[in-house]
């Protein structure tokens, strides 16, 4: 079976190949990269709302909540497909790819808003009060008081959690995204062995997640050292 | 857009739902505890372990955790039938995922037993414990405290995860949700209620585990 799957190598790596596995790396660091950045920024929104005062602000209040707890307990499949099926009834005519990655900032979207609100809360009560005795609106708050405490909080959890969704996007090959798992079903079903196939495939994955990992580790380790 | 929601042709398929959802309780359950047990190993391995060994935990860690779990099913799905070793949709799946929360399980463990602070071991002997005495009132109950939280939360995240058997054929709620979307075309209504028992199984296991954590460690954390 191993010589089997060795003479098979040559075969399996040609230039063609390559450029289908590297294109859909592509597609899938490309994937992972807009749901990250437009995710977080929506989940700053909602965690900036969740923070707002007032009777007139409940509502808003109520769905940031909402909104976080239902994103956050629901599986990224059936996301996916509500969101896929959604588009389609409503005949908006997005393909695949911007499908997955709205359902990709969806999800994002609810994890940093946790991950942004423990951020808040890691800001001592004693600072959000002398804040609020100096008059402060939300906005100055947060700009001149919490947001330069809060985010050595943020970072490292956001940036690890960005790290996971990178293998999370795995699953928008469940709708047809050329990314990296569709291309290892295809070429799987091209002919070449599965061992080969998804051996490589897991391989990208690990070249691309695993530096990034080691980054957020190194980053986490300075943040937490330059708190005292 | 001429779309209207039927709910009603959904709701008869709720029953059946709701029997996919224990078994993707059971494939979670079973998995969390296998990868604790894993972990534990893993954890142990990391810290006392000799270099060799330590080499590999720490291999097999980083690979588990930065590879997709799908992929990773994948390949025992499709790759080890080629060396023989034939596995159902179902044993794929829960191989997969036991193998894949040892690895994250062993990574938050080694965490929590590196959180146990010299101090408290100091104390210990000071006032005369025995290691047995040490280990049982100092050091479990601490290393169980730290490790209560990150621990459900890792199998809420494991619960959401078991809807990739899905992909595999194994009827359990996601499964059983495609299972219904082919039999009646109301995808929106049936990936909805789908959505909805999944937040009721991980709101009712979260409480659970909160209830759980209080009376065994005094844990303290709240739901939402």
């Amino acid at each position: 079976m191993l010589t089997a799957f060795f003479e098979e190598i040559p075969a399996f790596f040609t230039y063609y190949n390559g450029l289908f596995l590297l294109q859909a790396a592509m597609r899938t660091i490309g994937l992972s990269a807009i749901g990250c950045v437009v995710g977080f920024l929506l989940g700053f929104f909602w965690a900036i709302v969740r923070l707002l005062s007032g009777k007139a602000t409940l509502p808003a209040r109520l769905a940031s909540i909402l909104y976080v707890e239902f994103f956050r307990r629901v599986p990224f499949l059936v996301t996916l497909m509500i969101v896929f099926f959604a588009c389609q009834v409503l005949k908006l005519g997005f393909s695949v790819f911007t499908v997955a990655t709205i359902s990709v900032c969806l999800i994002a979207a609810s994890y940093t808003a946790e991950i942004v609100r423990a951020g808040f809360e890691s800001v001592p009560l004693k600072q959000w009060e002398a804040a609020e005795v100096m008059n402060f609106t939300l906005a100055q708050k947060l700009r001149l008081i919490i947001i330069p405490q809060a985010w050595k909080v943020i970072l490292p959890p956001a940036f690890s959690f960005f790290i996971a969704f990178i293998k999370d996007t795995a699953l928008a090959s469940q709708i047809g995204v050329i990314e990296l798992t569709y291309v290892g079903k295809v070429l799987n079903n091209k002919g070449y062995s599965a061992s080969l196939v998804f051996g490589t495939i897991l391989i990208l994955y690990f070249i691309i997640s695993y530096p990034l990992a080691r980054f957020g580790a190194r980053m986490e380790k300075r943040l937490a050292l330059s708190k005292h | 857009m001429n779309y209207t929601l039927h709910f009603g042709q959904v709701l008869q398929y709720v029953p059946y739902l709701v029997q996919g959802a224990w078994i993707s309780f059971q494939i979670a359950f079973l998995a969390f505890l296998g990868g604790m047990v894993i972990g534990l190993m893993g954890a142990t391995a990391k810290m006392f372990g000799g270099l060799w060994l330590r080499g590999l935990v720490n291999a097999y860690t980083a690979f588990f955790m930065n590879t997709p779990q799908l992929v990773q099913i994948y390949f025992f799905f499709f790759a080890l039938p080629q060396a023989g070793i034939l596995l159902g949709p179902y044993e794929a799946v829960l191989i997969g995922m036991t193998l894949n929360a040892g690895a994250y399980s062993a990574e938050i463990q080694r965490a929590g037993f590196l959180s146990v602070h010299k101090a408290e071991l100091e104390a210990a002997e000071t006032i005369g414990f025995s290691l047995l005495q040490t280990v049982w009132h100092v050091i479990l109950p601490h290393i169980c405290r730290v490790l209560f939280p990150p621990l459900s939360n890792h199998y809420i995240i494991m619960t959401l995860g078991t809807s990739m058997a899905a992909i595999f054929g194994v009827e359990e709620l996601t499964g059983r949700a495609f299972n219904v979307n082919a039999r009646t075309f109301r995808s929106i209504e049936i990936f909805t209620v789908t959505a909805g028992i999944y937040v009721l199984v991980t709101i009712v296991a979260s409480f659970l585990l909160l209830l759980l954590g209080r009376w065994l460690f005094r844990v303290k954390g709240k739901i939402f």
